[in-house]
């Protein structure tokens, strides 16, 4: 030990110099978020709860039970039942999805030739009653209220498909 | 009213108020503890409780209380049960020695002299290291009588870095007691009279220091707090101890914290004077009482910076630095009081 590095140590420089970090964190503004109270903005990709859109025309679903989503979903967690309508259209009797298995992929967006099923970003789904994991038909409608605007300035049915090149989450799922 | 009636009356209001006023310094040390633990990393600590989370504290106590008083099958249970009350008496008894106003003089309160000390002991320091001696028990007996490895190794450790750093300690606030002629508190701060160039931080500056690092193995705060490493030994000595057994230890440790403080103040940043003479309007108490805020600061900022040290760098600092450095300032001050003599 040299006695520049005695010296070092006898005035405790590394200990100020760390003490001189921890004291600036002292003052700067603090990066807590305190959570219930305030909330970060989710990014746009995010995927949380999924919801059903419905036709504004019709008031029904969008969905024809066309199984694309119960067959991609990695879990297994979505689970229809198809009808036909009086006027041949094809729709869901039920449409079951178990929020306690699902993984929030999002592949049951992308792969809705409809555009009928949509990830919100809605993400406080802790609860009490279990049975609220339990997603049917009408809470997934329900759910409508957590969907982002920018998912309804999708285009629909009648306007031509989104450019490919666009890629943007909105339109996810036309591609 | 005679003059030792009055005494004995002002010494019971002295021995009430003095611990209730130590007490609630501790509550808002261990909130404040919390809180710049947070600042320190750039968080905000406790927020909830209280405005600014300032009753944190409090909620503590209550949970505390609250919780299961668990006490292992194996222990040795009379040992168990007694070890937070030798952890936490002996730092109770030093207060009454520290001195937080001028004692002595003529009248100063309704025509009684009140004395701003609980106890005007000779010995004081003597006292102030005896029991930071004795407390160490608590903690080596609170770690033998839980019956877990983990316990017994903190509690080893606890008596092995206690006995390294008393001495340091000791050597070191022998200089202050050769510098002011006198073991007893009241007359060391007498001693330092005047602005805070008087005082004997910078005379003692080799002791005040050494003193200042071996009091933070004394508090058994990081970086030497290797009786409780939490990521070897769990807990170390309170592995086993929960509710307010645990709670007790706890609330020692900040007492503690406190108590070296007004220690350290006293020693070497003039008790309860203040720092420039044309300030002596301000009471004494508020001086003390300052210097023992920025004091607990320091601690609360050394511990939130520095890591643990290992076992071995622990017992090379003390016995190889800090041991030496005290007995050199001892050697050093010595010879200068008695060629000055």
């Amino acid at each position: 030990m040299g006695l520049a590095d005695i010296i070092k140590k006898g005035a405790f420089v590394d200990i100020l110099r760390g003490m001189s970090v921890t004291g600036t964190y002292f003052v700067v503004d603090k990066m807590t978020v305190e959570y219930p109270k305030e909330k970060l903005q989710v990014y746009p990709r995010f995927r949380g709860v999924q919801a059903l859109l419905t036709d504004p025309a019709t008031g029904d679903t969008k969905c024809v039970a066309c199984m694309l989503c119960a067959t991609i979903c990695p879990s297994g967690c979505i689970d229809i039942v198809g009808e036909q309508t009086a006027d041949g259209r094809s729709r869901p009797a039920s449409f079951k999805l178990d929020l306690s298995r699902c993984v929030f992929c999002g592949f049951c967006e992308e792969v809705c030739p409809e555009a009928a099923i949509v990830m919100t970003r809605h993400y406080e789904l802790a609860t009490f009653d279990k049975d609220d994991f339990y997603l049917d038909k009408e809470k997934l409608i329900a759910n409508q209220v957590y969907v982002h605007k920018e998912v309804f300035a999708q285009p629909t049915e009648d306007t031509a498909p989104a450019p490919m090149e666009a890629g943007t989450a909105n339109e996810r799922g036309r591609s | 009213m005679s003059d030792p009636v009055a005494q004995l009356i002002f010494l019971i209001i002295k021995a009430i108020v003095m611990p209730v006023l130590i007490i609630l310094i501790v509550a808002f040390a261990i909130f404040f503890e919390r809180k710049f633990a947070g600042f320190f990393a750039g968080r905000v600590g406790p927020t909830y409780l209280g405005p600014w989370g300032s009753l944190q504290s409090f909620g503590d106590i209550f949970k505390l209380i609250s919780k299961e008083d668990l006490i292992p099958a194996k222990s040795d249970k009379p040992v168990f049960k007694l070890a937070p009350y030798i952890a936490f008496v002996p730092v109770f008894l030093v207060m009454a020695v520290i001195p937080f106003g001028p004692v002595g003089g003529e009248a100063n309160l309704f025509g009684y002299r009140f004395d701003y000390v609980i106890a005007s002991f000779d010995a004081g320091l003597v006292l102030f290291l005896a029991m930071g001696a004795m407390a160490v028990y608590g903690v080596v007996l609170g770690g033998w009588s839980s019956n877990s490895n983990y316990s017994l190794l903190g509690g080893l450790r606890a008596g092995a870095q206690m006995i390294s750093y008393e001495l340091a300690m000791g050597f070191s606030a022998a200089g202050v007691m050769l510098m002011a002629g006198s073991m007893s508190l009241i007359d060391i701060v007498d001693g330092q009279a005047g602005n805070f160039w008087d005082w004997y931080w910078i005379p003692q500056i080799v002791g005040g220091l050494v003193f200042f690092v071996a009091s933070i193995a004394e508090l058994n705060r990081t970086p030497f707090d290797l009786a409780e490493a939490e990521q070897e030994l769990v807990a170390g000595h309170l592995t086993e101890y929960s509710g307010m057994r645990w709670g007790m230890f706890y609330f020692a440790e900040y007492v503690n914290l406190v108590v070296v403080s007004m220690i350290v103040s006293t020693l070497y940043l003039g008790g309860w004077r203040a720092p420039l003479e044309v300030l002596d309007f301000i009471p004494g108490p508020i001086w003390l009482f300052l210097k023992i805020c920025f004091l607990i600061f320091v601690y609360m900022w050394v511990r939130w910076t520095i890591i643990r040290y290992r076992y071995n760098q622990l017992m090379s600092i003390g016995w190889k630095v800090l041991l030496p450095l005290s007995i050199a300032n001892l050697l050093v001050t010595a010879v200068v009081i008695s060629a000055v003599n």
